[in-house]
């Protein structure tokens, strides 16, 4: 695609901001982006780094650095913690307009729909906090759901809702339902002693090892998967970690009034019907648990997992067979 | 010098390199001023990657910059040449912890914090930490020398290093030091590379020593009205044979700073001491205490708190944590660059340099913020001005100068801790003069074609101004 002229009114008034910015890249450990992908275009002060060149007219703007811009989940571990208390978000949402404007076709994380499947069926428009979702005519007869792309972040709630299967968002940063699939996977095969999968919102940050590896060191019986929101955790997700081998699992969610997105009140009914349906082949419904963590509880959320995995423990195993009969293999 | 991607694909695979345009600016510049754009980032994940990209760029002359976190402060990762960017991050793993023998191996690429947080099981630690640790890469800090807040007791990187597994410039790979303490066999080869900026070799594996953790840490805060009695409170502490594992000072600037950007609330006072002592007997612990805070007490330090607790030491520390950031927030318009930001004074000399840095930038009209661990003589300082102004880093270069040939004539040195790089090169090459024919000829024996992160160091320009783009948008 060819370059466009872009006019970056909105984000030029974040110059001084970004000069603030002092490139320590304290943001990495904190960004799941740099974490899923592991390049410094990823993180936080990667992004600053690129409207700064583009607003100073150091590079000129192309696909490569519009994708790296829609890339975020707005969870604002950046700008949060952030000690030059630069808003990494508002410029970023500044950015991202000024580039819609200028006609780029953008993705990133932004949720997209397949026309053909949707049925416009309309359940995905409420479910978005962001009013980033809406119902448009294209004709008289014909309507379809249309994206705001500036306004979506990315977590995906419509994404797990849709009866259609109609939204889709890109794979690569260990969001979709097939990537949570194999983390899951990987982790249980990979540790021996692997009893205990918690998924855990990327809010509620647990103080583990961010940016290093250590496979053959740390021998915890539990596995963290970072997922962008508790709504996210599809009830097969879980099945299949039991299938898998877990012991159990744990959803580590935002309070119910603390949720970005309100996905945890999804979550708590979700969990209900899992556990009734555990209950009925035989398995402890306690195998999964769901506990609320606010951000900055880390200890709490420590505390919680040892105590988990001492229940489970007492527990044992699952048998294996009922399992099977659970996911039909 | 023409980089064939094909085969730098061949060696780490098509998504571990990259020469799009969003990736190579992102990669040109670090926490410094400076900005330069390589030809390709790679990110090899093994030692033999390194060996053969390293191999394939000497035989056509292209240089290779390494790259950890990119947190140095003095453009040591700006690849002045262009060339390869080699990200080391994707080497990530703590390969060994052997506590019967006291000793870590990791791969160059671990995070500084994620050591600890590991070590912390088996109640042992890691103490060079810089303060940039939970991003900062153990390579980085190798080749950094870095230090931190408890070098006072601990001591730098230097006084870690066993031994290490490092490429040379011809892609070969060589095992030096050793898994023992001490070892006298020649030349301390593990020690040259140690605050090589890259230069010399790529550091593949490291052997480091460790340490128990304490089992108690108290930490205490003291107020100063002016930076004089602080920092001669430093010096007095130091020279009473006190054990601080920890002794920082903070400035007025640096307090306001804090206030702003985080709302701590600190008092605006002249200055502020932050000392801990650690160790296994509480008594210990507490006489080293009482005995700093009499000394604090006898140049007027008051509000003095002091804690044993962790999450109340978190909160006494957090200001000076976040500091160099924080300066951003002083004043609007005013913005904070890593400049002349860490030299090193005798302990005699420390009151006197902190004051003569203030008299500086005032006569330059800029802000200097001055801080750090000052209890191993590192004195902190950023430079704050308005960088859209031509003019203001004339006085900045002024500034520079100036303060750097003070801390030379009292006998200090251009970098305690963050090292050489770009910016301070032209100061410490007028300081050293004596030893850069040493430093390039040993240049010259272990890398003849200068791929190894060249002109850095004794071979970086002599304006450090114009030594590459500024990351700033300068106007008039
Ligand atoms: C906010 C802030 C606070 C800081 N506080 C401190 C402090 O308290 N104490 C301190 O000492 N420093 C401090 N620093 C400076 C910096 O963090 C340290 O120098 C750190 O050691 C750099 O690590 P890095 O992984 O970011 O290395 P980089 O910046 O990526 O690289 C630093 C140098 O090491 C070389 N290098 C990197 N990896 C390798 C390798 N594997 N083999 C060979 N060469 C390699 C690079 O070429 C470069 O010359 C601070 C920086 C910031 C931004």
């Amino acid at each position: 695609m060819t370059a466009k002229k872009v006019d970056f009114k909105r984000s030029k008034k974040w110059e001084q901001e970004l000069n603030k910015c002092i490139r320590c890249g304290y943001c990495y450990e904190l960004c799941p982006l740099f974490k899923s992908y592991t390049w410094e275009s990823d993180t936080p002060r990667g992004k600053l780094i690129l409207i700064y060149g583009m607003i100073a007219d150091e590079i000129k703007p192309n696909q490569e650095i519009v994708d790296k811009i829609f890339q975020c989940f707005y969870c604002k571990n950046c700008s949060d913690n952030c000690s030059a208390g630069v808003p990494v978000t508002e410029v970023l949402t500044d950015a991202r307009a000024d580039l819609i404007e200028a006609g780029y076709d953008v993705k990133g994380t932004i949720v997209e729909i397949d026309e053909n499947l949707c049925s416009v069926c309309g359940v995905c428009v409420p479910l978005c906090k962001y009013e980033a979702l809406s119902i448009k005519d294209i004709n008289k007869d014909q309507k379809k759901i249309e994206v705001d792309k500036i306004e979506c972040r990315g977590c995906g709630l419509c994404v797990a809702a849709c009866p259609s299967e109609a939204i889709s968002q890109i794979e690569g940063c260990d969001i979709t339902l097939p990537e949570l699939h194999e983390k899951v996977k990987t982790l249980i095969q990979t540790y021996e002693d692997m009893k205990l999968i918690i998924f855990c919102c990327n809010w509620s940050l647990f103080p583990g090892m961010q940016l290093s590896e250590s496979p053959t060191i740390i021998k915890a019986p539990y596995g963290i998967i970072v997922t962008m929101c508790s709504g996210r955790v599809a009830p097969e997700l879980i099945l299949n970690a039991f299938h898998e081998g877990a012991w159990g699992v744990m959803v580590a969610g935002c309070p119910p009034e603390e949720c970005d997105h309100d996905g945890n009140y999804k979550t708590r009914r979700r969990l209900v019907l899992l556990k009734n349906m555990l209950k009925e082949l035989n398995i402890e419904p306690e195998r999964i648990k769901l506990e609320w963590f606010s951000t900055g509880e880390s200890a709490k959320l420590k505390n919680a997992i040892t105590e988990y995995v001492k229940e489970l423990e007492k527990m044992g195993p699952i048998k294996k067979i009922e399992i099977q009969k659970m996911v039909g293999g | 010098m023409k980089i064939d991607i094909k085969k730098i694909e061949e060696i780490v695979g098509e998504n571990n390199y990259s020469d799009n345009i969003a990736d190579l600016y992102v990669y040109s510049s670090d926490a410094s001023v400076h900005q330069a754009m390589p030809a390709v980032i790679v990110k090899p994940k093994t030692i033999e990657e390194v060996q053969k990209i390293v191999c394939y760029a000497n035989k056509k002359k292209i240089p290779v910059t390494p790259r950890g976190a990119g947190s140095g402060t003095s453009g040591h990762t700006v690849p002045i040449d262009g060339g390869i960017v080699l990200d080391l991050k994707q080497m990530n793993r703590i390969l060994e912890i052997r506590p019967e023998d006291m000793l870590v191996r990791v791969e160059p690429g671990v995070v500084d914090d994620d050591l600890n947080r590991a070590l912390n099981q088996y109640g042992l630690f890691y103490p060079p930490a810089p303060a940039s640790s939970r991003i900062a890469t153990i390579g980085g800090e190798i080749a950094a020398n870095a230090s931190g807040v408890r070098s006072v007791k601990y001591g730098a990187t230097r006084d870690y290093v066993l031994g290490m597994k490092v490429v040379l410039a011809d892609g070969s790979l060589v095992n030096l030091g050793s898994n023992t303490r001490v070892h006298s066999a020649g030349y301390q080869l593990e020690r040259l590379i140690v605050g090589s900026e890259g230069t010399l070799g790529i550091v593949v594996e490291a052997t480091m020593r460790i340490t128990p953790l304490p089992k108690f840490r108290c930490l205490a805060v003291a107020n100063f009205n002016s930076l004089k009695d602080a920092g001669n409170t430093i010096s007095d502490i130091i020279t009473s044979g006190s054990q601080p594992s920890m002794l920082e000072l903070m400035d007025k600037v640096g307090i306001i700073a804090v206030n702003k950007a985080m709302n701590l609330g600190l008092p605006e006072v002249g200055a502020i001491i932050l000392f801990e002592a650690d160790g296994n007997v509480k008594e210990a612990v507490d006489y080293e205490m009482k005995k700093m805070k009499g000394i604090c007490e006898k140049h007027g330090g008051s509000g003095i708190e002091m804690s044993y607790d962790a999450a109340e030491r978190k909160r006494l520390f957090s200001g000076r944590k976040k500091l160099f950031a924080a300066l951003s927030r002083y004043k609007e318009g005013i913005i904070c660059t890593d400049l002349a930001d860490d030299m090193g004074v005798p302990n005699s000399k420390i009151a006197q340099t902190a004051e003569k840095i203030h008299e500086i930038a005032e006569r330059n009209n800029v802000i200097m913020a001055v801080y750090g661990h000052c209890g191993s003589g590192v004195i902190h300082t950023k430079i704050m001005f308005d960088t859209t102004k031509k003019s203001q880093w004339k006085d900045a270069e002024r500034v520079i100068e100036e303060l750097y040939d003070y801390v030379h004539s009292v006998g200090g040195v251009t970098s305690a801790e963050h090292g050489i790089g770009l910016s301070k090169a032209p100061a410490w090459k007028k300081a050293r003069s004596d030893i850069l024919p040493m430093m390039k000829a040993i240049k010259k024996a272990l890398d003849p074609n200068n791929i190894l992160n060249p002109h850095k160091l004794m071979d970086a320009p002599d304006d450090w101004v114009k030594a590459t783009n500024l990351r700033y948008n300068v106007r008039s």
